[in-house]
């Protein structure tokens, strides 16, 4: 597989702040990586980087197996970006989607490329191309955002959290159009989404980051402090409910240190058994069932105590456990399993 | 109270009848203020922008000055205009004193700071995801100049009106400069302060009527760009 994207030691800081330090980072061509991760992780900046609007700090970028040195519009031109707060330009919806093409110089069959766009989205170019950009609601502006990017026929299209704040029909037509874009047009596409359900069941990969880093392959389970001490060389973080996650104390020890979980880790039992080895045992309800894209494998997310855990189980347990959103279960992980970022 | 009513109605008759002297002092505000205000637009718009688009060594000073030159009164530079066209002064042999020519010039200066320093705000208070949006749609470097500039141009519109309500409203540079010479430099401004200085408050009260409708258009220009600056 040929990756279209390689990082290596990049980092970007900003007034001394290290927001990102990713040492090796591939993205195959064609693929679809979805990125999750608290605010603050860095997912917006590695994007900027990613869509060439920024230069990292130190470490290199590898764009279609050549180092970046420079950064010009020829190759800003091969990525676009869809902000998270994406403004239209002050000028009709048709400018708007057209306005890329025209940087371009790629004017011949503009209004059937416009209008192609808007379709792709959703939108009836006769209703709405001749629009200006304060009569359309939000999500239909931010389709009509997609459409200015899908309409330049992009290598990689970045999305950051492409639908968030909009409505459910808006969302379902923008994941429909970014699917068919990359099936079309064999775009790359790297989506920051809140929307886990979307993002695990479309994306053929999945990379998690905290602090700037990417810590794992795949969902993670974050804990933040406070912890507090208590006993045997181990720290507690009390849940809501009472209940609470123990974990062998780190060295040194700041109460807010933040521990992260792998969902492998967690076992799911639909009750407490007697004798386990496990130091946690925490009882929640499952909250959403997330269908991983082609591993057969399913991300049940339970809520414990105002605490979110992930485990990842097969299908063939799912069925076993019989779980629907809101049965109780049991997690069962050792306080060895919890490793400190 | 009975010569305020008296000169509204006066007013009312002499603006219907269609007076030559008054709409002479009309034509020649409108005359006069257009020629400033295109002016003024010619070299404050790219100015401005230069001064909020980019950053450059001694801006803040840049700033500093034209933000000071907005509280100019209108007779300082009625004053320093009238010291270089006057006929002792170093541009005295133009001719420009008392012409519409030289109450053009100081119109100019007195607006100048207004369009320059409101066109560098709206192009500073553009919005940062505007221009990464035209950053990410592939815009070259002055592809994303210009299009920054269109942006921001019901801001700049909202600031060229400002200026225009400026330079439409003046009395001291239209006074000192043009010297109130009747069919030739009369504006309605001076010409109401003869009006009034005469004790003519009819004729003073139907210029005014006349001022107020311009400032009130004006006004209502600047609100609708501001709203749509805003949206």
């Amino acid at each position: 597989m040929t990756s279209i994207y390689e990082l290596s030691n990049v980092t970007q800081s900003y007034a001394g702040r290290t927001i990102l330090d990713i040492r090796n980072m591939k993205i195959v061509k064609g693929s679809i990586l979805g990125i999750t991760g608290p605010n603050g992780s860095g997912k917006s900046t590695l994007l900027r980087i990613l869509a060439f609007l920024e230069k990292p700090g130190t470490g290199k970028v590898f764009f279609k197996g050549k180092a970046v040195r420079e950064i010009g519009e020829d190759l800003r031109r091969e990525a676009t970006l869809l902000l998270q707060e994406s403004r239209l330009l002050k000028r009709s919806v048709f400018d708007n989607v057209a306005y890329g093409l025209r940087a371009r110089g790629l004017v011949d069959h503009l209004r059937e490329n416009v209008a192609q766009a808007l379709s792709q989205v959703g939108l009836d170019p006769g209703q709405f191309a001749g629009r200006a950009w304060f009569e359309l609601s939000g999500g239909e502006a931010q389709r009509v955002a997609l459409a200015s990017r899908i309409v330049l026929k992009p290598k990689v299209l970045l999305l950051d959290e492409p639908t968030a704040s909009i409505d459910i029909q808006s969302a379902r037509i923008i994941a429909k159009a970014i699917l068919e874009a990359r099936e079309n047009l064999d775009t790359t596409v790297i989506i920051v989404s809140h929307d886990l359900e979307w993002a695990y069941s479309a994306s053929d990969e999945i990379i998690s980051m905290h602090s700037g880093r990417i810590h794992s392959r795949g969902p993670e389970n974050i804990l933040q402090g406070p912890w507090e001490n208590c006993g045997e060389n181990m720290v507690c973080r009390r849940l809501d409910d009472g209940q609470t996650v123990t974990v062998r104390q780190p060295s040194p020890s700041p109460s807010t240190e933040t521990a992260l979980l792998d969902p492998e880790d967690i076992i799911l039992s639909k009750a407490i058994p007697e004798h386990i080895s496990a130091r946690n045992t925490i009882t929640g309800n499952v909250v959403r069932m997330n269908l991983e894209n082609g591993k057969g494998s399913v991300l049940v997310t339970v809520l414990a105590g105002g605490q979110t855990f992930t485990s990842r189980i097969t299908s063939d347990s799912l069925a076993r456990l019989n779980l629907v959103p809101g049965s109780p279960i049991a997690l069962l992980f050792k306080a060895t399993a919890i490793r400190w970022v | 109270m009975d010569y305020l009513s008296e000169g509204f109605s006066t007013a009312f008759r002499i603006l219907f009848s269609g007076q030559e002297e008054t709409y002479s002092a009309i034509f020649t505000t409108l005359k006069v203020s257009t020629f400033s205000i295109i002016c003024t637009l010619a070299a404050g718009i790219p100015l401005g922008f230069l001064l909020g688009y980019y950053n450059f060594p001694g801006k803040r000073t840049c700033r500093a000055v034209v933000d000071t030159l907005l509280a100019l009164p209108t007779v300082v530079v009625g004053l320093l205009v009238y010291a270089f066209i006057s006929r002792s002064g170093p541009l005295g042999g133009l001719g420009l004193l008392f012409s519409l020519k030289g109450v053009a010039i100081g119109q100019f200066i007195l607006a100048l700071p207004i369009v320059i320093s409101l066109t560098a705000s709206a192009t500073e208070q553009m919005e940062n995801t505007i221009r990464l949006t035209l950053m990410t749609l592939g815009a070259s470097p002055s592809q994303l100049a210009a299009s920054s500039l269109w942006e921001s141009r019901y801001a700049v519109l909202a600031a060229s009106m400002t200026a225009y309500s400026r330079i439409i409203s003046e009395v001291g540079v239209s006074m000192m400069l043009g010297g109130n010479i009747k069919w030739h430099t009369r504006t309605i401004t001076t010409a109401i302060a003869l009006e009034t200085g005469k004790g003519q408050f009819a004729e003073g009260i139907a210029l005014g009527i006349v001022l107020l409708g311009f400032a009130f258009t004006v006004n209502a220009a600047v609100s609708i760009s501001r709203r749509r600056a805003s949206s």
